[in-house]
């Protein structure tokens, strides 16, 4: 008992960090392992730029999930308005690097900005709605930024979505002819939001957060509900408006339905919810998973030379996780309680 | 602006016939099916499959399409929004949305991806109003979508079924305390509300071509049509649809047709902030 603590007391920042965060050997190790795998992927044997591609595909899904989470999962705000803020970054840092000529490095800050400030906006508005009230404002919100950026053809490109040229190679136009750069910068994202959602489970924003999903009522006694509930969009608002950013530049393309439309609301949630919501390893789990089912699927749908496999399989994935695995793949494998999000 | 105001009205009669079956739903068990409009476009299929094999109008062979859909809603409702009723929980509503992904996709791989319509029908015909013109099947579409409005509110209002079903929506505790089986009330509510939902099909594939994601366009509308006339109310969802029509229709005329609808989704964010209960609903509680 003793010993413990003392060598507890004796640990470097590091390690003293890694114990705030309930990073423990297993957590570091397979951390380790996968960050490895990933950031080395590109040099391994028989790995061509379409696996690279499909891997920053997986990350930029990830990464997603893992801004919805904190909304969502730790917020227990099941937004559908998610999309908003990652066409904001999308959008916000083509039409300024095409438009303005403002490098894509500054341009997403000042998009990740706006989308902060379009999140204040929107959770004002929306987020005294409970429940499904709240999902039904952000899902028409969304819907609405999508007919907006169709009829405003000049600035967004319309229905077509908005291009930017290829410079080639350049660290500036923040563009690349391969996809390894990609994979490291998207793979740095997918690992600090890691951390910033073990961070948020035990900090103490985080805990209010938490605090406001599981009992609003008793919160409200010690917490500011309506605001925290803000902030907590803010915060999801800017990881995901940071992941669109990275998103064009990396497809080089945005179009409202990718940006705006239900569908992409849909998915955004997947990945958390189907590895385990609320929890810190969950999107990641899940985002991995169902990039490997869409890919599987996929194949066997050019087989059979069907389309929409992927989408089947999504809806099956999600009604099965809903009502047989309330917890994701993680809450059931670990067999810990996990977030509930009833309303 | 006549024409579009009086197209708003025909079209916000089949608008009003999506929220009517929406509305019933989440009136009686507080269930959110945002898989309602899925059921919308399989009624449009099962129309336009009868009618390509035999050449009998969809009007004809509404029954058959109403006995199929509600067939498969009592499946819907018995296999996971059963397991719901009574709190518009988000996992109800993630349910809901797994449910019309996988009809979807279903609709696709049993009919294929493309837009398809009835090739030659009465319903393309056009009536001319001085300078104002009308297809028929959008006069008929509304005049149906009010027959079965009027019918619905009077099984409500004036039978023993739609007591019971009223008796459940206000407090299925208590109705479930009197000796009603609110499990049998709410299968046969929501068979209902797919039945809506098949007549709200068959007329609209008279006039509108089909997809397997049309029922997912149609959605929205369908909330704020609800919302706006007032969860749970049957003549309240039906002139929330009215509304929506015409709004949509005049904003297109005014602004674009990309933004006919963004004027609706103003208006549900207002009402959602100021008026939650709607025109005609009453308060509800989360």
């Amino acid at each position: 008992m003793g010993s413990g603590n003392d060598l507890a007391s004796a640990a470097t920042p590091a390690s003293r960090l890694s114990r705030w965060l309930s990073l423990d050997a297993a957590r570091l190790a397979v951390g380790g392992v996968l960050i490895a795998a990933t950031a080395s992927l590109p040099f391994w044997p028989g790995v061509n730029s379409y696996f690279v591609a499909l891997a920053v595909r997986a990350l930029i899904f990830i990464a997603l999930g893992q801004a919805w989470n904190v909304i969502a999962g730790l917020g227990g705000q099941l937004s559908l308005g998610n999309g908003v803020f990652f066409g904001i970054g999308a959008y916000g840092t083509a039409i300024l690097f095409t438009q303005v000529d403002i490098t894509p490095w500054i341009g997403a800050l000042l998009s990740v900005g706006l989308a902060a400030l379009a999140a204040i906006v929107m959770g004002a508005a929306t987020l005294r709605f409970r429940g499904v009230y709240f999902a039904l404002a952000t899902v028409v919100i969304s819907l609405g930024f999508e007919r907006l950026t169709r009829h405003f053809v000049d600035f967004t490109g319309g229905d077509a979505g908005f291009s930017e040229p290829f410079l080639g190679t350049s660290l500036w136009a923040m563009q690349s002819r391969g996809p390894t750069p990609f994979l490291m910068l998207s793979l740095g994202v997918v690992v600090g939001f890691y951390l910033l959602t073990r961070v948020l489970l035990v900090s103490s924003f985080g805990l209010q957060l938490q605090a406001v999903r599981d009992e609003e009522a008793a919160a409200a006694s010690g917490v500011n509900v309506f605001h925290i509930k803000i902030m907590g969009l803010v915060l999801s608002a800017v990881m995901t408006a940071l992941v669109g950013a990275i998103y064009v530049q990396f497809y080089l393309v945005i179009d409202p339905t990718a940006a705006f439309g239900l569908m992409q609301e849909i998915q955004i949630q997947l990945p958390a919810l189907i590895g385990g919501l609320g929890t810190g390893g969950g999107p990641v789990i899940g985002g991995a998973f169902m990039i490997f089912v869409s890919e599987l699927t996929n194949w066997l749908a050019s087989g059979l030379s069907v389309h929409g496999l992927d989408v089947l399989a999504f809806g099956v994935l999600l009604l099965v996780v809903v009502l047989r695995a309330p917890h994701g793949v993680l809450g059931t494998f670990t067999r810990r309680p996990r977030a509930s999000t009833n309303q | 602006m006549t024409q579009a105001l009086l197209s708003g009205v025909l079209l916000g009669g089949i608008y009003g016939l999506f929220a009517v079956g929406f509305s019933l739903v989440f009136g009686v068990m507080r269930i959110v099916n945002f898989a309602h409009g899925e059921l919308v476009m399989l009624a449009m299929y099962s129309g336009l499959t009868v009618y390509n094999l035999t050449g009998i109008d969809p009007l004809l062979s509404l029954p058959l399409t109403c006995l199929l859909i509600a067939g498969l809603g009592v499946l819907l409702y018995l296999g996971a929004f059963r397991h719901f009723v009574g709190r518009a929980s988000m996992q109800q509503l993630l349910v809901a949305i797994a449910i019309s992904m996988i009809l979807q996709v279903g609709a696709q791989l049993a009919f294929g991806p493309d837009t398809r319509g009835m090739a030659q029908s009465w319903g393309s015909q056009y009536l001319l109003l001085g300078t104002n013109f009308f297809s028929y099947a959008q006069i008929a579409a509304f005049f149906i979508a009010l027959f079965c409005v009027t019918t619905v509110e009077f099984i409500l209002r004036k039978t023993r079924w739609g007591q019971d079903i009223r008796a459940v929506a206000d407090d299925a505790e208590a109705a479930e305390l009197v000796g009603l089986d609110t499990h049998r009330i709410n299968t046969g509510a929501f068979a209902l509300s797919c039945a809506i939902a098949a007549v709200a099909g068959s007329v609209l594939i008279t006039y509108y071509p089909v997809n397997p994601e049309t029922g997912f366009t149609l959605m929205p509308i369908t909330l704020i049509a609800t919302v706006v006339g007032g969860l749970g109310s049957v003549v309240g969802a039906f002139l929330g649809g009215i509304a929506c029509g015409v709004i949509s229709q005049v904003a297109g005329a005014v602004a674009g047709p990309a933004l006919q609808d963004v004027p609706l989704y103003v208006l549900l964010l207002l009402f959602l902030a100021f008026r939650p209960q709607g025109l005609f609903g009453r308060r509800v509680a989360f």
